[in-house]
């Protein structure tokens, strides 16, 4: 989106919302299962974050987290300066109703009532709210509707009778009609074929420039991310592994997962400034180290070495550049380095990385592929 | 595509059309491919577009309500057309394999995922039980599944979605198939594990030979893989070729513009694009071109009569009357140099 900056997201303001720390456990006894572990983020007014990862590297129990239907084991989770985690009882229902965060779940055709009408689905939590006539109601449900491109005709159709597109559009007006000030959408276009895809990413750039509305979209597909994100955070089981501006990260990954995540989309150009293969362990690799406290990563990590036993903190790299737009840096005022990597080997991999064989050695053909999901099938966590 | 078919040809579809609802409305209009040996075929359209009750035609299995209304399959030079139950089945598993898009629905969930492959050779080959174990893990290793032994003894809920999908392509190719349709197979998958599983079925295809069916809505997952193309509009095939040659002169609007919402893969900041309007309704009677009412280049020509497919370059055809117009040459290159 080459739009005007709206809500321009400096540097030095105060964070809209802040998850500080956050470890979640799932599950009890033999099953519990830490689905995250030190978990920061924080999200300024007006930008769209792209949360990535694969399937159980906690994206989805982050977003349940931060809209109260997970409950942190530790950390707090501070929204507009309110620690809404500590709140309890009649205050933290008053928070929930109020609707300022909202979360657009993961398949709408299964996370809308199929008995109800979208007139009813979309103006269910102004009805929650209370305190709301029923003619206001409806005109917020319409308005709603209209800020992502619907017909009003639509309003007394049940979910089933309408199409894929329409329905992720209803799931994202429900969320609006509360007029959120923060929207967080879980794998908004993942069920989407690729024009309806785009469809959705622009209606949500549309909207954070019409609103100023901060969004934050769970992804696993990279390439559409980089056409509206602002910011790209990647979570592997369970951490952030790389937090940083979307072009810098996109053009120069610090964290060897990042660059995988890369690898790994398809494309219609060939030209990949590094293969998946490259990034991928063979046989022939130094078995990395397997302590407890070891990288998250190491395990499939092609560079892991001997200090890679040890987890690495978020580390700054460099200073970040603010930037908004394609190609334009912006001044922004005092800068503190908002690009982050958890990697100790983030300024030699590169290197080593271009060394390595572009293409899959020959391989016996009983030894088709390294199998790499034993250790990705990490826990298995709410994430679908 | 007509004469006779080439000598390695394993699937041959002629002029296909399919009703469904019990006849009221045809769905697919005169459908042509074929996929020869070492092969493979990528079939690509929005949703809706006929590609899966093509798939499922090819593999004797429509849906309920659906019919062939006319032309012919052929696999192996053999007509199956009307191949009754019995043929059908002695053709899955030995003839065709099939993976599909949630593989953990089509495993038993109670038993483990060994002895449900194992039950596969035993039915389709007669083969003893210890032999059909040592064959299952065997294939294990084959399609990449680390530790073979104990993910024989597995159960569907204890694997990873990308490790149910190499259980369900170890199965499609256990009894040694010629043909393995894919629908939608990674569709379900993270990127990471989509990318080895793309990978997997590029080294059974040199190894083994099998000519592949693929199907998907993304074109960038088709050019990653197929080496030819048809793409799918409205029940009908409007562009066929090399894949490489669809990319670079994508010859119908409607490949133009799904290559203009395709992933880049540069990872740069850029416009998303869309494909305005809906596609028509199944069944819908349309006199010309079914894609005119979207199509940006859209002249009169194009509604006033049927549109067939015309002849490009050697094994690339599109079904537009402008396909030769220089102008709307110079509208695709601009969409190739915007997908850049």
């Amino acid at each position: 989106m080459t739009a005007p900056v709206t809500g321009a997201a400096s540097l030095d303001a105060k964070p809209l919302l802040a998850a500080e720390d956050i470890d979640v456990v799932l599950g009890r006894g033999w099953r519990a299962n830490q689905v995250l572990s030190h978990v920061n983020l924080k999200i300024w007014p007006g930008e769209i974050v792209g949360l990535v990862g694969e399937t159980g590297s906690g994206k989805t129990t982050l977003a349940r987290t931060v809209v109260g239907l997970v409950r942190p084991k530790q950390g707090r989770i501070v929204f507009d300066g309110t620690e809404i985690s500590g709140l309890r009882g009649g205050a933290r229902r008053r928070d929930r109703r109020s609707g300022h965060v909202q979360l657009v779940f993961q398949d709408p055709l299964r996370s809308l009532d199929p008995d109800l009408t979208v007139a009813e689905i979309v103006g269910e939590g102004l009805k929650i709210r209370g305190g709301i006539g029923r003619a206001e109601i409806e005109r917020r449900a319409t308005r709603a509707l209209q800020q992502v491109g619907l017909d009003a005709a639509l309003l007394s159709r049940a979910p089933g009778q309408i199409s894929g597109g329409q329905r992720q559009r209803v799931a994202i007006a429900r969320a609006l009609a509360t007029d959120p000030r923060l929207l967080l959408c879980d794998e908004p276009v993942s069920a989407l074929d690729a024009s309806n895809r785009n469809y959705i990413l622009r209606l949500l750039g549309e909207l954070r420039d019409s609103l100023g509305l901060p969004i934050v979209i769970i992804s696993h597909d990279l390439s559409s991310l980089a056409g509206i994100a602002d910011r790209v955070v990647v979570l592997y089981r369970g951490r952030i592994v790389e937090d940083g501006p979307v072009g810098q990260v996109f053009a120069e990954p610090r964290h060897p997962y990042t660059a995988l995540l890369m690898a790994s989309a398809p494309s219609v150009t060939h030209d990949r400034p590094l293969s998946a293969h490259q990034l991928r362990r063979t046989p022939d690799d130094p078995a990395p180290p397997s302590t407890a406290n070891a990288c998250v990563f190491a395990a499939r990590c092609p560079f892991a070495i001997g200090a890679c036993a040890e987890q690495p903190a978020l580390e700054a790299i460099g200073t970040a550049r603010n930037v908004r737009t394609a190609g334009t840096v912006e001044a922004a005022g005092p800068q503190t380095a908002r690009w982050t990597a958890a990697c100790h080997r983030h300024g030699e991999w590169p290197a080593l990385a271009r060394e390595r064989s572009a293409v899959a050695a020959p391989r016996q053909p009983a030894k088709l592929t390294r199998n790499q999901e034993g250790f990705s099938s990490c826990p298995s966590s709410s994430s679908a | 595509m007509s004469g006779n078919p080439p000598p390695d040809e394993v699937l041959g579809i002629e002029d296909l059309h399919i009703t469904v609802h019990d006849g009221a409305v045809t769905a697919v209009r005169g459908i042509s491919l074929s996929v020869s040996t070492g092969e493979i075929v990528g079939l690509v359209g929005e949703s809706g577009s006929g590609k899966t009750l093509a798939c499922r035609a090819a593999l004797g299995v429509l849906p309920a309500g659906c019919a062939i209304e006319s032309g012919t399959i052929s696999f192996g030079g053999k007509d199956v057309t009307d191949l009754s139950r019995r043929g059908w089945e002695r053709l899955h598993g030995t003839g065709v394999g099939a993976v599909f898009q949630d593989p953990s629905s089509y495993l038993n969930p109670n038993l483990t995922v060994g002895s449900q492959l194992a039950e596969v050779l035993r039915v389709k080959q007669g083969m003893p039980r210890r032999e059909a174990h040592r064959k299952t893990v065997e294939l294990f290793t084959t399609v990449g599944l680390h530790n073979p032994e104990r993910v024989f003894h597995q159960i569907p809920a204890e694997l990873s979605g990308g490790m149910l999908q190499r259980v369900m392509i170890a199965i499609a190719i256990s009894c040694g198939p010629q043909l393995l349709i894919a629908d939608e197979a990674t569709t379900a998958l993270d990127v990471t594990i989509q990318a080895e599983i793309i990978e997997l079925l590029k080294d059974l295809r040199d190894q083994r030979g099998l000519a592949v069916l693929f199907v998907s809505h993304d074109l960038a997952l088709i050019r990653e893989l197929c080496d030819r193309v048809v793409v799918f509009y409205a029940g009908e095939a409007v562009e066929t070729g090399p894949v490489e040659e669809i990319i670079e002169r994508p010859s119908h609007p409607y490949t133009q513009a799904l290559l203009g919402v395709a992933s880049v893969g540069d990872f740069q900041r850029r416009e998303l694009r869309v494909i305005p309007g809906q596609p028509p309704q199944v069944g819908a009677d349309i006199t010309g071109c079914r894609f005119a009412a979207r199509c940006p280049a859209a002249i009169d020509a194009c509604r006033s009569a049927p549109v067939g497919l015309m002849r490009l370059a050697p094994g690339h055809q599109a079904r537009c009357v402008r396909a030769a117009d220089p102008e709307l040459a110079a509208a695709a290159a601009e969409t190739a140099l915007a997908a850049r």
